[in-house]
């Protein structure tokens, strides 16, 4: 597109290639203006919105309660973004982090109830053999359930979007099926949520957080190394930017597709099993177990806003995180009306997914190369293209 | 049709000092072109040369930076191809602009000025058919456009220029997607609208035969500047490629003889589905022997694509066997085909053969990734493709900044050697190369066509599929035409002949397979 103002051409045009930092400062823009704009909301019901920002970043990232909240919180939404970068690199869309998260979460739970967790309350089971089997049952679990996806599309060509979405609402029932009413892992107290973790089985903690968070971080760096060093990793880039290039190289649809899929659902299923065996407070599946499976969309959000790229994801779970909690907390302190840290999460999102968008163009300004008058083009719209 | 004032001969089309620039790219370097009444003019160049440009400028659909056109003499100046075509000056594009679920017809009538609200497709038959007559186009008007050749498609889009009033029609490489046959019909109708009726035609084209059997008069571009202008009489191949390419060139290169030595692929009774279900490939039975070159000559869409690819494993024989080097492989994955000697050149550089985005370094690990020496505990051995890579841009002279570029920086002619260095590389005992010079310049062609021989040359068994019969003649020991899934005939080179592989290639005439 070519605008002609005066003496000067303004050129947009398609960025040849995307660095970095096109992404970050684009990603900043966006949480500016998007503060600015609920800033608007805000100044409308009455609050000053440098005081609500203020006690937003005062409660996520500084404060001794607020902090580790976020911290917990990011690493699963981190988790959960590695869920949809995996598949993502090979072209396919995984959303279905919350069948997987609780497919994982069944599993590790289940291996504590089977060692007696929950009749006996302060059973002094044995953590350093349990704890790892629960982790190997989640993992083993997620990637099952996430590789039936990767495999139907790899196979049979069903489109793995709707069978992720539609393996979510079934676990989503299989959990309310497990933990309520009459279901095995039936709390001993209260109803509708499941039972709590004995203090021997919870994941252990390394400087107040628990080791989960630390190994999100290691598996970002081990992530980004696999996809670009290995040959899996290749196969799977291969596969993502074009099936035909890697179907002419040998490369199997429906390995790549099954792998994806089972590596994403075992990184869903690690974000399960760090939150709800984890961070101190829950070790249980909660009541509201479901808002949790919504939360896990934040990875969605995540892996698109880092372009796929797995440490880049950090920072921007940290966004998603400490603003998830921070909204809500203020909303409390400030006696703000209900729904309005939604408003901020919901318009950061939109605004970041806009502007990485609008990063992928270039803005130029030259001098207009004179055109004589008589021969300007009218009424066209053209795409004049060099190659011929 | 007939403008009675002009005069064969007469100049009737005239560019001046028209230049063009794509940012830094000079397309059009002050071009003069005059075209004459009853000549088939042709506008001769390699990719890239600007001839495309001057044909969208003369036609209105870019504006040039600078020069003049002048239309029986006086000067005119297009915003736009509509604004052309009412000056008479009509053009038809290398790809289709047709609905392919209308009717031939319905297409030639369709904008038409004098289409109204109401469509008397009746009268426009008339019309339509007294046209085609006139030139002797044969042309099925009631079939729906998808149920057409190439050529007859091509056929309905000059009708179509002609029937909106073009006098003057501009054709780009319009017989690139012809079987020979075709390409004699087409510039037979084309003589005939030129001589008689005095129409104007510059058409652009790449072929040297072409030129010099029907063109009168030829303007040769090179780098965006007119380098040479004659009349055809005077020419000859060498003098036109030598002025296209800016050096002498091997026009052809020479067949080597080699003694064939043992079967490295046999194929019995295969037969093949394409996208649609139905067979492509009809019960095919042919061997290569190592040291031979098999060629296929064949009319696109006959069959020879879905051929390719179920010998490489691409696509699932339906029956009949493939074995290579006395191994079934009729089965066999695409890996264990090229771990068995298997080396395919596809057609479709840009999509299959390459992936844009990846670096040439990445491009060439396509056909290496699952080799152990590329491949340490599943780690690439990056530094071993590097030095490949580094190793064929330098022996396949790719032009190029270097290993780690994006493949979509590359022209279609480097992009090619560097698909052909990699798949040679392997030492392939079978080598299938399809359509290998398609679209390249006359110079890259040359050297793709030498590394072929060499191969060859080496040992290996080569199936080299191509529309391009000159190369075909040129390069195979023994020749195949296909024609709708079949062979109408396997002839050896010595018995080949232009006319002969043509008729065979148009299903006009069948051999004894």
């Amino acid at each position: 597109m070519r605008a002609v103002i005066g003496g000067y051409a303004i050129r947009i045009e398609r960025r040849a290639d995307v660095r970095w930092w096109h992404t970050a400062l684009a990603s900043v823009l966006a949480i500016l203006v998007s503060l600015f704009l609920v800033g608007i909301a805000f100044v409308r019901v009455g609050a000053d919105p440098l005081e609500v920002y203020s006690e937003i970043i005062k409660y996520a990232f500084v404060s001794e309660f607020g902090l580790p909240q976020t911290i917990n919180r990011a690493t699963f939404v981190l988790l959960a973004a590695f869920a949809l970068i995996v598949p993502l690199r090979a072209g396919l869309w995984n959303i279905g982090m919350p069948g997987q998260i609780f497919a994982a979460t069944l599993a590790a739970f289940g291996v504590a109830y089977a060692f007696g967790a929950k009749t006996l309350v302060n059973a002094q089971l044995p953590g350093v053999i349990v704890i790892p089997a629960m982790l190997v049952a989640a993992l083993i679990a997620s990637a099952v359930y996430g590789g039936i996806a990767g495999y139907l599309r790899g196979r049979l060509q069903v489109n793995e979007i709707v069978t992720t979405m539609m393996q979510n609402w079934a676990m989503l029932w299989i959990v309310a099926h497990m933990i309520r009413e009459g279901g095995p892992f039936m709390g001993r107290t209260a109803e509708g949520e499941g039972f709590t973790l004995p203090t021997s089985l919870r994941v252990p903690q390394v400087f107040d957080l628990p080791v989960t968070v630390y190994a999100a971080v290691v598996l970002a760096l081990l992530l980004t190394w696999f996809l670009t060093k290995t040959t899996l990793g290749y196969r799977i880039r291969t596969y993502g930017e074009s099936p035909r290039a890697a179907e002419y190289a040998g490369i199997d649809a429906t390995r790549i597709s099954t792998l994806v899929f089972a590596l994403g659902g075992a990184f869903a299923g690690l974000a399960g099993f760090h939150y709800f065996l984890g961070v101190p407070g829950v070790y249980k599946i909660p009541k509201n177990y479901a808002d949790f499976g919504d939360f896990s969309f934040y990875g969605l959000i995540t892996g698109l806003i880092a372009r796929n790229n797995p440490i880049a994801a950090i920072p921007v779970a940290m966004l998603f995180g400490g603003i998830s909690g921070g909204a809500r907390f203020m909303q409390g302190k400030l006696r703000l009306a209900f729904g309005i840290d939604y408003a901020l999460l919901g318009v950061l999102m939109i605004m970041m997914v806009a502007f990485q968008a609008l990063a992928q163009y270039a803005v130029r300004i030259e001098r207009a190369v004179p055109i004589p008058a008589t021969q300007r083009e009218r009424g066209e719209s053209r795409v004049e293209s060099p190659h011929h | 049709m007939t403008a009675p004032e002009t005069r064969a001969g007469q100049v009737v089309l005239e560019a001046r000092g028209i230049t063009k620039r794509f940012g830094s790219v000079l397309a059009n370097d002050h071009i003069d072109l005059a075209v004459r009444a009853g000549e088939l003019h042709a506008i001769l160049g390699e990719n890239g040369a600007g001839k495309t440009t001057l044909m969208r400028i003369l036609f209105g659909e870019l504006q040039p930076d600078e020069g003049e056109i002048f239309l029986n003499g006086q000067r005119v100046r297009f915003r736009s191809p509509r604004d052309a075509l009412r000056h008479g000056i009509g053009m038809v594009h290398q790809e289709r602009k047709l609905i392919p679920a209308h009717s031939a017809l319905e297409n030639i009538v369709l904008g038409h000025p004098n289409t109204g609200a109401i469509l008397d497709l009746r009268q426009a038959e008339r019309e339509v058919s007294a046209l085609c007559e006139r030139y002797g186009f044969r042309i099925p008007l009631h079939a729906k456009v998808w149920q057409l050749s190439e050529g007859e498609k091509q056929i309905v889009e000059i009708i179509k220029e002609l029937y909106h009033g073009a006098r003057i029609l501009i054709l780009d490489e319009p017989t690139s997607v012809l079987s020979p046959p075709e390409i004699v019909k087409l510039l037979e109708s084309l003589t005939r609208m030129a001589k008689e009726d005095l129409a104007v035609i510059p058409f652009i084209t790449h072929k040297l035969p072409v030129v010099l059997e029907y063109c009168d008069r030829v303007t040769i571009l090179r780098r965006g500047r007119v380098v040479a202008e004659m009349e055809t009489r005077q020419a000859t191949e060498q003098t036109l490629a030598a002025a296209m390419v800016g050096r002498d060139v091997v026009l052809q290169v020479e067949r080597v003889e080699v003694p064939p030595g043992e079967p490295v692929v046999q194929v019995r009774d295969l037969w093949v589905r394409d996208n649609r279900g139905l067979f492509a490939v009809q019960g095919l039975s042919f061997e290569v022997r190592a040291g031979e070159i098999f060629g296929i000559a064949g009319v696109a869409g006959n069959g020879q694509e879905p051929l390719a690819e179920a010998l490489a494993g691409l696509r699932p024989a339906e029956r009949g066997t493939i074995t290579l080097d006395g191994t079934d492989i009729t089965q066999a994955p695409v890996l264990e085909r090229w771990k068995r000697g298997l080396g395919y050149v596809p057609t479709e550089r840009r999509t299959v053969g390459s992936i844009p985005t990846f670096s040439l370094v990445e491009n060439v690990l396509l056909n290496y990734h699952f080799e152990k020496e590329f491949s340490r505990w599943g780690v690439l051995a990056i530094g071993r493709a590097r030095e490949l890579t580094e190793r064929i841009l330098d022996e396949y002279r790719v032009v190029t900044s270097g290993p780690d570029a994006p493949a979509r920086s590359l022209s279609g002619g480097n992009l090619q050697k560097i698909i052909l260095g990699r798949v040679l590389a392997r030492k392939p005992r079978f080598l299938i190369a399809c359509h290998p010079t398609h679209g390249l310049d006359v110079g890259a062609a040359e050297f793709v066509q030498r590394q072929i021989l060499q191969a060859k040359m080496a040992g290996t068994a080569v199936l080299l599929i191509s529309e391009d019969l000159d190369e075909i003649l040129a390069l195979s020991d023994r020749i195949a035409a296909m024609y709708e899934g079949q062979f109408t005939g396997i002839v050896p080179a010595r018995e080949a002949t232009k006319e002969l592989i043509g008729e065979l290639m148009a299903g006009l005439r069948r051999e004894r397979v």
